[in-house]
């Protein structure tokens, strides 16, 4: 690859402050995921939260993060008509919901 | 040929991919700092039919359209986005250059159907992605930059021999690489108006037939390939004037910097330091040192020395930048026992952060900084 003219690596927010209190931006809370794996990728199916089951309709969009030597799987999904934003870390194995998208 | 595929507002699409609400509304990226502190960093094409466009100043964007849906920027989903873009192009077997996170050019050479691969690629993004981009073909990168924004959203141009008067005369100046700023503005003082003036006065601008070095592979010299600079920028969600904290902040810009200075083996001399002050505008300080150096903290302590240099009146900063130049490779060892345990802590932390992620251990005086 030609990275020559740009990096994309360069981050310029690894810094940024974390907003205080309740923040559903930085909910960080520890879930259970129950997923299927197909073809090199994850499907995340249904994750309960707070003793709640949400099913998941639809995965918006997926992507992935490194940070250190852990990977951060990313899902933004669909549960009951409200979007929300659940990780994987690979090195811990642990899923948790990191946002509730507004 | 060159085949410039440009990602239609690519953040703000991303994030409507991400959420569906989002989808057909107007939409500004912005900072995590706050919606109402900061500029636009991407706009949606519903927003952008408004007038608001990436640079603006977010009130000014909510004073035009009070409705407006904003969304705190997310680089990683961003550059995660670009790279999985460009491995897919690198799937067709072209030679391929990032031009920027959301704009990719392809070099096809004289394939034959260039509109029918665009067209493909251009399927094949939206399939995997969900957002859509717009390609430019024509014989060399400026004139493909160009053809790329002429059919936006979702289109794809040609300039060729044949339309290329045409075209450059239906194109504003403004629209040509480079020509949105003041550059622009002094050329239409001047009186030029279209791309096709640029092209008249200026023909080295658009006139290269061929694209010298572009798609070449990385020199294998050494000294060539070694960036000039390592720079970190930031823009404070408000304007400081303590200076402890802003100390704090130069401290995590040093850091940052000098991470990278020790992953490419490289030190520096010169220290430059910039800040911006709302009300007396900029100052920049530089100065070149006879010690090379990747140690965060002698960086840092060099650009609180620019820094002493600054008008005695402490001013509110509002952004500020450290950058490292004169850069060297790595090729001494240190002599004394301090320094050489100074060395070993310093490759301890950055193996500490390499296995756990990025500032997961750092210096107390960045805790200033996330109050």
């Amino acid at each position: 690859m030609n990275h020559n003219s740009f990096n994309p690596k360069a981050r310029w927010d690894r810094f940024e402050p974390q907003a205080q209190g309740f923040n559903p931006d930085g909910l960080a809370e520890r879930i259970e995921v129950l997923a299927y794996f197909k073809n090199s990728r994850i499907y995340p199916k249904t994750f309960f939260w707070n003793d709640r089951e949400y099913n998941i309709e639809a995965i918006t969009y997926n992507w992935q993060e490194r940070l250190g030597q852990a990977l951060i799987n990313y899902f933004s999904v669909i549960s009951s008509g409200q979007p929300y934003q659940i990780s994987f870390n690979n090195s811990t194995f642990r899923w948790q919901v990191d946002k509730i998208i507004q | 040929m060159i085949l410039h595929i440009d990602m239609d507002a690519f953040f703000a699409s991303i994030e409507q991919a991400v959420n569906p609400r989002l989808k057909g509304k107007p939409l500004i990226i912005g900072s995590r700092a706050g919606k109402m502190r900061t500029v636009v960093c991407a706009a949606s094409y519903e927003a952008k039919a408004l007038g608001i466009h990436s640079g603006m100043q977010s009130r000014y964007a909510f004073n035009i359209c009070p409705n407006l849906e904003f969304v705190a920027a997310d680089q990683a989903k961003y550059i995660w986005t670009s790279e999985q873009i460009f491995r897919l192009l690198e799937g067709f077997g072209f030679a391929l250059n990032y031009a920027s996170v959301d704009e990719f050019q392809m070099d096809i050479r004289d394939y034959p159907e260039p509109f029918k691969l665009a067209r493909e690629i251009q399927e094949q993004i939206y399939a995997n992605f969900n957002i859509t981009a717009s390609v430019g073909i024509a014989k060399n990168c400026p004139l493909a930059k160009l053809a790329s924004k002429i059919n936006k959203p979702k289109g794809v141009a040609i300039i060729n021999d044949a339309n290329l008067k045409e075209v450059l005369s239906l194109a504003p100046l403004t629209k040509a690489c480079g020509m949105a700023g003041k550059t622009g503005q002094t050329l239409m003082a001047q009186g030029l108006k279209t791309c096709w003036d640029i092209y008249l006065n200026l023909p080295g601008f658009f006139g290269a037939d061929e694209n010298p070095g572009k798609f070449e592979e990385p020199s294998e010299d050494e000294i060539s390939r070694r960036p000039k600079s390592i720079s970190h920028s930031y823009t404070l969600p408000n304007a400081l004037g303590n200076p402890i904290v802003i100390g704090a902040w130069i401290r995590v810009l040093s850091e940052m910097v000098g991470e990278r200075l020790r992953r490419k083996n490289l030190t520096a001399r010169t220290v430059h330091l910039w800040l911006n002050m709302p009300d007396k505008g900029d100052f920049l300080a530089q100065k070149t040192f006879a010690m090379p150096t990747n140690d965060s903290y002698e960086i840092y302590r060099k650009s609180l020395k620019l820094m002493a240099g600054m008008p005695k009146k402490c001013h509110k900063i509002r952004a500020l930048g450290v950058t490292v130049s004169y850069l060297e490779c790595q090729d001494y060892l240190p002599l004394l026992i301090e320094e050489r345990r100074r060395e070993a802590l310093i490759r301890a932390v950055d193996g500490i952060n390499a296995r756990f992620g990025d500032s997961s251990i750092f210096p107390a005086q960045v805790i200033l900084t996330r109050k």
